[in-house]
């Protein structure tokens, strides 16, 4: 399968590996979003948690996500005009995501007009330069 | 646990854009002023707290800079901007304790260049970009201004919360600020200017942030007894509390619609054993409107969701029924993390705040808060001792 990359926008920032999240970013290569899940609570818990944040249970796995959620809240960052080039405004948001957890996410393509708590957000995915494959949110 | 400590010193060094001076020299430059307002030297001192702002660069060696020698209790303290409080609590506890005699908690930074603008002195946590963790900041959520506004805009969804109340929490800052000569920005400001301010991170304004100010403030805490014998009123430290929520980004946090302060703010109040009908004057940590607004909620000066209301009312600003930041606070006066409301609430518990002076002032209840709403301290302060 290959993976559909959304053009890396301005604001968004590389990010490499470490041991800990290698599992994460090979599926991120792949266009899959995993997150962290405990099988004696069975409750999800974000990227980067080392434990169950709901029961501190140390049991963690890697497991895939639907990738699907809703828009918690967001801020706009009306962003600076250089040189010839417009102020670019930047759109980051918290959402929600159908298994529990938040993730923060640029929302690169989204219209302010758009922005509206519940709005429906699919993960999609972007690769700055020198940066791994990172998600990024689309209003659905 | 009771306490019998109390503030006896405080300085406060020139203040803003003042360039050309190390963190390490405005710590001494602060302590040295606390001491003499107490009416103390520098050898009596024999505990030592520094807490180093965002640039983290003075630290506990500032001992030996100050020449001390036989220091009974000394430590690097960091709990961002709930670190002020923290280190008084640590300081009661410590000559409760019988551990040290006279103890000096000091807060100094000095982000600003000249040259350069005050938000580039923060640009955003100094973080490698590696790893899971380091997600929220590749997407743009690295400095406070954005991290402050999405926590905002949850409170604004779930409340109904506009940007004209926070900007009737700007407002009332620097109405304070123009009654304190001391203030950095004194200018008067309109709802309007408020709203006509550029955008920052949506929703907050420019003068929804607070300023960047270079400097130090410290105080001298040390037993009432003591305390009795020098030079300035004492303030009584009546009670204390933390709390410190421990966010998780997942359904059903209360990010940005509850912070540290529901839990720090009743639990000073018990150790103090007053109600928050009692407090007279309220100095809270106001890096953002928001903040304070949120905080008034939380130690619940009004109810739950109805702090935009409370503030539009006109209730913190002077003239008010519930003065609140009197002297502009980080909005208007100055930025020195927790030490911006703490040295206000000295001012004002001794009574000689000036023009700005709250007449009742019996009981002053002054908050820290860092992160973004993730750490907070409380402390309750009197001119009396308790009991007494």
């Amino acid at each position: 399968m290959t993976l559909t990359l959304i053009d890396a926008p301005a604001g968004l920032a590389p990010v490499v590996r470490d041991d800990f999240s290698a599992p994460f970013f090979e599926a991120s290569a792949e266009g899959r979003l995993l997150l962290r899940w405990s099988p004696s609570s069975d409750a999800w818990s974000e990227p980067a948690a080392r434990f169950c944040s709901v029961t501190q249970a140390a049991d963690l796995e890697w497991r895939e996500s639907t990738g699907a959620g809703r828009l918690v809240t967001w801020t706009v960052k009306p962003g600076r005009a250089k040189d010839d080039q417009p102020a670019v405004a930047t759109v980051i948001g918290i959402v929600e995501l159908d298994e529990g957890p938040w993730l923060s996410l640029l929302l690169p393509q989204a219209d302010a007009a758009d922005l509206a708590v519940d709005a429906a957000v699919r993960v999609a995915w972007s690769q700055p330069e020198g940066s791994e494959v990172l998600p990024v949110g689309l209003l659905v | 646990m009771t306490t019998r400590a109390a503030i006896a010193g405080l300085g406060i060094t020139e203040m803003g854009k003042v360039y050309g001076r190390s963190a390490t020299d405005f710590a001494v430059d602060a302590i040295s002023r606390a001491a003499a307002d107490a009416g103390l030297s520098l050898a009596d001192i024999d505990g030592l707290y520094v807490n180093p702002g965002i640039k983290n660069d003075t630290d506990l060696r500032l001992q030996s800079t100050l020449g001390m020698r036989n220091t009974r209790v000394l430590a690097t303290i960091q709990g961002f901007g709930s670190s002020a409080g923290q280190m008084v609590q640590m300081a009661a506890m410590a000559i409760e304790a019988g551990m040290a005699e006279v103890v000096a908690c000091v807060y100094a930074d000095a982000p600003l260049t000249e040259g350069k603008r005050a938000g580039a002195a923060y640009p955003g946590q100094a973080r490698a970009m590696k790893g899971v963790g380091s997600l929220p900041f590749a997407a743009g959520l690295k400095a406070a201004p954005e991290r402050y506004a999405v926590a905002t805009r949850r409170h604004m969804h779930a409340y109904g919360t506009t940007s004209e109340q926070l900007g009737a929490v700007a407002v009332a800052a620097r109405q304070w600020a123009q009654l304190n000569p001391a203030a950095q920005m004194r200018e008067p400001m309109t709802l309007e200017d408020h709203q006509s301010s550029r955008m920052i991170a949506d929703p907050l304004r420019l003068l929804d942030c607070c300023l960047v100010s270079n400097g130090a403030v410290a105080v001298i805490v040390t037993s009432a007894e003591r305390a009795a014998t020098l030079a300035q009123p004492p303030v009584h430290v009546w009670g204390w509390g933390q709390g410190h929520p421990g966010y998780v980004n997942r359904r059903d946090s209360e990010f940005g619609l509850v912070t540290g302060a529901a839990q720090s703010g009743p639990e000073a109040l018990k150790m103090a054993g007053v109600g928050v009908d009692e407090i007279d004057v309220r100095e809270l940590y106001d890096c953002f409107t928001f903040t304070t607004l949120v905080t008034l909620e939380d130690y619940g000066f009004c109810a739950k969701g109805e702090g935009g209301e409370f503030v539009a009312s006109g209730a913190i600003a002077p003239g008010g029924s519930h003065p609140t930041n009197t002297g502009g606070g980080e909005l208007s006066s100055f930025y020195m993390w927790g030490m911006t409301p703490l040295s206000e609430a000295v001012i004002q518990a001794r009574g000689q705040g000036g023009e700005r002076q709250v007449p009742q002032h019996d009981l002053v209840m002054v908050s820290g808060n860092g992160g973004v709403l993730d750490f907070h301290s409380t402390l309750i302060l009197s001119p009396h001792q308790k009991g007494k």
